[in-house]
């Protein structure tokens, strides 16, 4: 058994490595086409949508990264950091998707934002011809990047200061800083702050990377003209001509040439340089008199939050309604009969979503167990590929492995597109509780007479439930999320509910939209209901006071 | 009936922990086994127990350890009964307390093994526990629950690591005086590793380790 591990571990890497490589390589030997680079330099669009992608990635890659500070300083000198984490699960939940389409609803010229205040406070009878719907500044794509990413920062550096000896080491500096007259404020900049910071790069350089080459996002929610970049990318690779294909990988490559090279600029931006001065100054801060108004940007995230489901939700349900009206003056079940109808498309999602997350969690699983350690911290930049290529790239090296394999337009390629994005995630949710576990507790079992197995079936995974649980979870939550992988392997023959939301959200069936994105949602959050309910802590029998005694 | 070890070796890949260590540790007896933190007495242990590749994988050495006359080397843990008792109680929390000891109890018939853990629950005082959360357990009733789980497997030998130092000092002479009744009345040889005198079983039989190369390492 022994010596047979490391073999098994290097059978299991080749599942992994094998379809992963392959799909880089195939993805990045799109980009060797001369022509296309001088179809791409001439194109007249590109320079507008290469830019617009640019302010869009960095404005809300900066927004996010600044609200997410002032609700960490704010939460950690307040001792409220757990009440500040509390609705973060949920939104993080929320399929990007789902959040834009329901953040159109809201500020569109027929949203419910200006019905609130029609026609009593604007005077409008009907929608203005305002441009908030896909407004050319991107400014609405800001806005839903960075909600969506502001609960994904918190969550990484709660990771983080939530280790029971990092958070008490930070306290007690925090205390100390105190005593030496620093403001709380103040201390947690110049303490606490500097050193939490360098463990958020990896997560900000995701948070950059997404909102950089984001295409579902920006479909739905993004500036229709110029287009960002990724979507134009998109819609020359979906284009029928190869030439315009090429220029789609072309621009692809662009795109992440320009994370790549904006990662440098955003991670000296944040390295402390520029704060160096100020925090060796030795000021303590001003008492805090004034109210901030950071103060209100969590319950604002919230009410943000809830408005999009509510919109979601009750537009899934509205038949006829008029535009001042707040409420709508029919409610129907139609929209909902259209996808029961169409259950196909739920059965999809729900087939792919459950096969790819078991075979992502069976394989983390495997892998955690059976690799040698030194293997595990080499190859995970191997495995965190799908993370690290932006999607549209991606997509074009898993479409010409499918097309190599011969499984384009079938389940089976689309379940092979979904767990090799799906693994990365699920590694990464499983990895801190898996290689955490004691190894005490298994010399403990074997000592006890029991074998490998008995550790794992009887001990180990038992006591993992709640960490192998939400793994699986994200992996659902992750593949059902996925728009472009569907779309290009599923050679539009398989549709999801993440494919239809997104193509009706370009069309006037309100309602149908609505409902299909109210499902991306309810369908992940079913996912983490369904783990917290198989890992709730086990009821012992009730505490008998008169054997307490020590 | 002894256990034997004889370490010729045991290296870091930064330096030499031991040296031609020679131990038999009789039944019946308790071995002390005494040294500064870094000087390797853990590491002995978890070669005895044959837990040295997964609990400290840069080590190597050349050792061998034999039980009443068996060589152990090739024995994976689970098939070397010699049981094990670390610093903390590590009961498995998912199991209740009398789950953990019946964990510990060889297969055979339902009823025996029942009783053996409520005799095992008596033994430590805890009789009517056996139904409760490990976790609601007072610290000095958990470190009992453990030794009788170790008991319980009917190991061949007992390997103790420091198993009363996360103990205050009313409850460590307690539960010390317990073990030892309990090891004595087993007859197994047992080898218990620790950093304080006071925690010495018997002072006829004590090595104290000190690093064979350069000075002692704190």
């Amino acid at each position: 058994m022994t010596a047979s591990r490391p073999l098994t571990a290097f059978v299991l890497l080749l599942f992994a490595a094998v379809p992963l490589l392959a799909t880089a390589g195939l993805a990045l030997a799109a980009l060797l086409n001369a022509d296309a680079w001088v179809l791409l330099g001439q194109s007249p669009q590109w320079l507008g949508a290469w830019s617009m992608s640019v302010w869009t990635g960095l404005a809300s890659t900066a927004l996010a990264w600044w609200a997410t500070r002032a609700l960490l300083r704010r939460a950690f000198v307040g001792q409220w950091m757990a009440r500040l984490l509390r609705p973060v699960p949920a939104m993080l939940a929320t399929p990007h998707a789902a959040f834009a389409v329901g953040l159109l609803f809201l500020i569109a010229p027929s949203g419910w934002l200006l019905r609130a205040a029609s026609p009593w406070l604007t005077g409008f009878d009907w929608p203005p011809p305002w441009p908030t719907s896909q407004d050319p500044w991107g400014l609405g794509l800001i806005v839903g990047l960075a909600a969506k990413e502001i609960p994904f920062l918190l969550w990484t550096a709660a990771t983080q200061l939530q280790r029971s000896d990092v958070q008490q080491r930070w306290q007690a500096e925090h205390r100390l800083a105190l005593t030496l007259g620093y403001t709380p404020l103040r201390a947690f900049d110049t303490v606490v702050w500097p050193q939490l910071r360098p463990r958020l790069r990896w997560p900000l350089l995701a948070v950059l990377a997404y909102g950089l080459t984001v295409v579902d996002m920006a479909l739905v929610i993004g500036p229709g003209s110029p287009l960002t970049g990724a979507a134009l990318a998109w819609q020359w690779l979906q284009d029928a001509d190869t030439a315009t294909q090429a220029m789609g990988a072309a621009a692809a490559g662009t795109l992440a040439l320009s994370v790549a090279l904006c990662a440098p600029l955003a991670w000296w931006a944040l390295s402390g340089r520029l704060g160096a001065t100020s925090r060796h100054s030795g000021r303590r801060g001003r008492p805090a008199a004034r109210a901030s108004a950071t103060g209100v940007l969590m319950p604002a995230l919230q009410v943000l939050y809830g408005a999009v489901l509510l919109s979601l939700a009750v537009g899934s349900v509205a038949g006829v309604w008029p535009f001042p009206a707040f409420w709508p003056e029919l409610w129907t079940l139609q929209a909902w009969a259209s996808v029961w109808a169409s259950a196909g498309t739920v059965g999809t999602t729900l087939s792919l979503g459950l096969a790819s997350a078991l075979a992502a969690l069976l394989w983390s699983l495997a892998w955690l167990e059976l690799a040698p350690r030194q293997w595990d911290k080499t190859l995970r930049g191997l495995l965190y590929l799908p993370l690290i290529l932006p999607s549209v790239l991606w997509v074009l090296g898993l479409y010409r492995l499918t097309l190599l394999a011969g499984l384009e337009a079938t389940w089976t390629g689309l379940w092979l597109a979904h767990t090799l994005m799906t693994l990365p995630y699920v590694l990464l949710a499983l990895s801190p509780a898996y290689l955490g576990f004691d190894a005490r507790v298994g010399a403990t079992c074997a000592s006890l007479g029991h074998g490998r197995w008995t550790l794992l079936w009887r001990v180990k995974w038992p006591l993992l439930k709640r960490a192998i649980a939400s793994a699986a979870a994200v992996g659902f939550a992750v593949s059902v999320a996925q728009y472009l992988p569907t779309l290009t392997v599923g050679a539009g023959r398989y549709a999801t509910v993440t494919t239809e939301a997104v193509a009706l959200a370009a069309g006037a069936q309100r309602s149908l939209t609505s409902a299909y994105a109210w499902l991306l949602f309810l369908l992940p959050v079913l996912g983490f209901v369904l783990a917290a309910w198989v890992s709730r802590p086990r009821r012992f029998a009730a505490h008998l006071a008169s054997h307490s005694a020590p | 009936m002894s256990l034997d070890i004889h370490i010729r070796h045991l290296s870091t890949s930064a330096r030499t922990l031991l040296r031609d260590l020679h131990l038999s540790v009789p039944a019946g007896a308790i071995h002390t086994l005494m040294g500064a933190s870094g000087s390797g007495k853990s590491t002995v242990l978890a070669a005895v127990a044959g837990t040295l590749p997964t609990q400290a994988p840069g080590l190597h050495g050349d050792w061998t350890v034999s039980l009443n006359g068996q060589c152990l080397d090739a024995l994976p843990t689970e098939r070397r009964g010699i049981g094990l008792l670390f610093q903390d109680d590590l009961l498995f929390a998912h199991m209740s307390v009398a789950e953990n000891l019946l964990f510990a109890v060889p297969p055979g018939a339902k009823a025996q093994r029942l009783a053996a853990v409520e005799h095992a629950l008596h033994e430590a005082g805890l009789a009517g526990l056996g139904p409760r959360d490990p976790a609601t357990l007072s610290g000095g009733q958990r470190a009992r629950v453990a030794l009788m789980r170790a008991l319980l497997a009917q190991p061949r030998a007992l390997l103790l690591d420091e198993p009363f130092s996360k103990l205050d000092a009313a409850l460590r002479e307690q539960f010390r005086a317990f073990v030892f009744d309990h090891l004595r009345d087993s007859g197994i040889p047992a080898l218990l590793v620790t950093h304080d005198a006071a925690d010495v079983a018997d002072p006829a039989r004590v090595l104290q380790l000190t690093p064979p190369t350069g000075p002692a390492h704190a």
